[in-house]
């Protein structure tokens, strides 16, 4: 799918040039006395990957040109996919932290479940229940550790 | 022989068999619900590993890597979903069997297949693993150099359909790894003041994001499809199609011994894969039969032994590089090593010397989980088959929520979640845009001693000149460039005839 490789190949010339003009040089110290600068490798796969982020992006050009067809890469389906697991797992977290680990993980359970259409309430219900129950007893019980 | 009593003490203790059993049944089922492969089996259940002994937690998480492999061929057989691409074959030849009403016939060989090829490949890791480690252990420094950079462009070559983007995953594997303190001077690297990440980033949520809550996040999308597929099929009244017969066995022995030893040989090379393993051997069998077409059309036994036998002989063998040199062939290796490190163990030629008990009885453990996987598989067949139509709506949390136990876990809690979801996005986006995620971990996994090693040939080696003394990085380093060079040419044809036959 050219279109696709051409976006990623933009998107990584740009990382790698990021990475190469603003992030290694601040994120990185000089080293002092040591023999190898402890910016070597960073920059050579950063060096890499732009290198490489060229010739991914002209090689897409290229085909797009020949009339090579675009594809789509990533369905609307899947999109909004990764955005509620990105947010269930998100919230789950703010959860966490905030009110209680049992009540995050009965979102991180329950929010996909209904995401994906579970509808039986004895399913909603049972699975979280069984899950935490077992987590619970598999952690704090045989392993003899904590969560929260 | 005194000494070897200890060993099979400890492997045989019923706690550790114990373990051995519950990481087959779990691979197995994990396996045949579709859309789940080994990776996302084997990265989900090593945070239960934290607290068990070294030879347990490996010999458990073999277990879900064998039962996994195998039990991915009971989605592909009776609804047409390989767990992962390595059942595609598979799913391509045993599908129609079990539309014909012989889906216990295939079940049935897929699984002996599956068992034969998985104790064929145990064996030659075994016989191999030890003698290479002898040969690893006078390797120096810019050997290894040569060795590494060799091996992640042999892997970012053929792990993917592109070198181009596969090295830029390898690369940004590498980057990935550098986060943290810095080796030599101890000075914070790539942190951004993040306390957290001094250490480095964490494998198992980086493992888990990429592996498995990516798969999720795409395979929620796709939720409509598997629940499409999870049709019902008619099992046949006739005995013969429900049990494997002598000529059954006939037709499909040359397949599997084929499948064994292409399977093993796959699996010794880093970086090919089970895909590479079962399609070739599928493919070298459905040639050699002369049926053509028909393989797919009608089904075939001797389709399904080919797959799988070589679809399970390349998780033993590719455990060959990772326990001799310490380099990790596979995403399974790759896990392995997060749960080696767990245990405070380092995979590689010293394994022999330092663990050498751990080592025989992980060898003899896996030769256990082997036969638990016959038991499993053949008495449980009936219950795998009514699990696989289990609604994705209720398998997918499940999934999400042990993925986040495990990140939890292993990563210093809601920060490892955190770093998971990041990596799932990540991996999300490396496999819709055809960027290998294996390439990438093993380049996360080997970046630290990559770059070890390179300070160090730096340091040896001044003058280009002095290259001359060390034959065998010269020799791993024109296999490298040589490698680059082959594989993009070979890419670019393949690339070529595909847009040809393009409508």
């Amino acid at each position: 799918m050219p279109k696709s490789d051409l976006i990623a190949g933009i998107v990584l010339l740009v990382f790698g040039l990021a990475m190469l003009a603003v992030v290694i040089p601040t994120q990185t110290s000089e080293g002092g006395d040591a023999t190898i600068s402890p910016a070597l490798l960073p920059q050579i796969c950063s060096v890499g990957i732009t290198g490489l982020a060229v010739l991914l992006t002209l090689q897409a050009t290229g085909r797009l040109r020949r009339g090579v067809a675009a594809g789509v890469a990533v369905p609307a389906a899947e999109w909004w996919a990764m955005l509620a697991v990105v947010l269930a797992v998100g919230a789950a977290i703010a959860l966490f932290v905030w009110v209680s680990p049992a009540v995050a993980a009965v979102l991180l359970i329950v929010g996909p479940m209904l995401y994906m259409g579970e509808r039986r309430i004895w399913l909603v219900v049972g699975i979280p229940a069984a899950l935490i129950v077992g987590a619970w007893f598999l952690f704090y019980r045989v392993l003899g550790t904590a969560i929260g | 022989m005194e000494s070897f009593l200890p060993v099979l003490e400890s492997a045989f203790a019923p706690g550790n068999l114990a373990w051995i059993l519950f990481g087959v049944t779990l691979g197995y089922l994990v396996g045949a619900l579709p859309g789940l492969g080994k990776g996302t089996a084997t990265a989900v259940a090593i945070p239960l590993t934290f607290y068990l002994s070294p030879l347990a937690a490996i010999a458990f998480l073999v277990g879900i890597a064998k039962g996994s492999t195998a039990g991915s061929a009971v989605s592909a057989i009776l609804l047409n979903t390989p767990g992962e691409p390595s059942s595609t074959p598979t799913a391509m030849a045993g599908y129609p069997l079990a539309r014909a009403g012989k889906a216990q016939k295939a079940l049935k060989m897929g699984l002996f297949a599956s068992v034969i090829g998985d104790l064929f490949s145990t064996i030659v890791l075994i016989l191999v693993a030890q003698e290479l480690a002898e040969y690893a252990l006078g390797i120096g420094p810019v050997e290894l150099t040569g060795i590494l950079a060799f091996s992640m462009v042999f892997i970012a070559g053929l792990s993917g359909r592109s070198m181009i983007k596969g090295l830029i995953a390898g690369l940004f594997g590498i980057l990935v790894s550098c986060i943290g303190l810095e080796v030599e001077t101890g000075s914070p690297r790539l942190t951004f003041g993040m306390i957290e990440v001094y250490d480095g980033l964490p494998l198992i949520p980086v493992a888990i994001g990429m592996l498995a809550l990516s798969e999720m996040m795409i395979q929620i999308g796709q939720r409509q499809r598997l629940q499409d597929e999870a049709d019902l099929l008619q099992g046949s009244g006739i005995r013969e199609d429900r049990i494997v017969t002598l000529g059954d066995w006939r037709r499909s022995a040359r397949a599997i011994l084929r499948g064994c030893l292409i399977g093993t040989g796959v699996g010794i090379l880093p970086g090919l894969g089970a895909s590479v393993g079962s399609f070739l051997s599928y493919g070298a069998e459905r040639k050699a039969s002369g049926r053509g077409a028909d393989f797919e059309e009608t089904g075939a036994i001797e389709g399904v032994a080919a797959a799988e036998s070589a679809d399970n002989a390349v998780v033993p063998a590719s455990f060959v590089p990772l326990f001799a040199i310490g380099i990790p062939g596979s995403v399974i290796a790759a896990i392995l090593i997060g749960a080696f490190t767990i245990q405070g163990i380092t995979p590689g030629p010293l394994l022999f010397l330092e663990n050498r008990d751990l080592i025989l009885g992980v060898y003899i453990s896996m030769i256990a989980a082997s036969l638990f996987l016959l038991l499993i598989g053949y008495f449980g067949q009936n219950v795998f088959a009514r699990i696989v139509r289990v609604s994705p709506a209720l398998v997918m949390p499940i999934v999400v929520f042990l993925c986040c136990l495990g990140a939890y876990l292993q990563g210093g809690g809601a920060f490892g979640i955190g770093v998971m979801v990041v990596f799932g996005i990540i991996g999300f986006f490396a496999k819709k845009y055809d960027f290998s995620f294996v390439t990438f971990l093993i380049g996360f996994v080997i970046g630290p001693s990559f770059e070890l090693s390179l300070r160090q040939t730096l340091g040896l080696v001044t003058d280009v000149s002095e290259l001359l003394d060390h034959p065998v990085a010269l020799a791993f380093g024109a296999l490298a460039v040589f490698g680059v060079w082959r594989l993009t040419v070979l890419q670019r044809r393949q690339h070529e005839a595909m847009v040809r036959d393009q409508p």
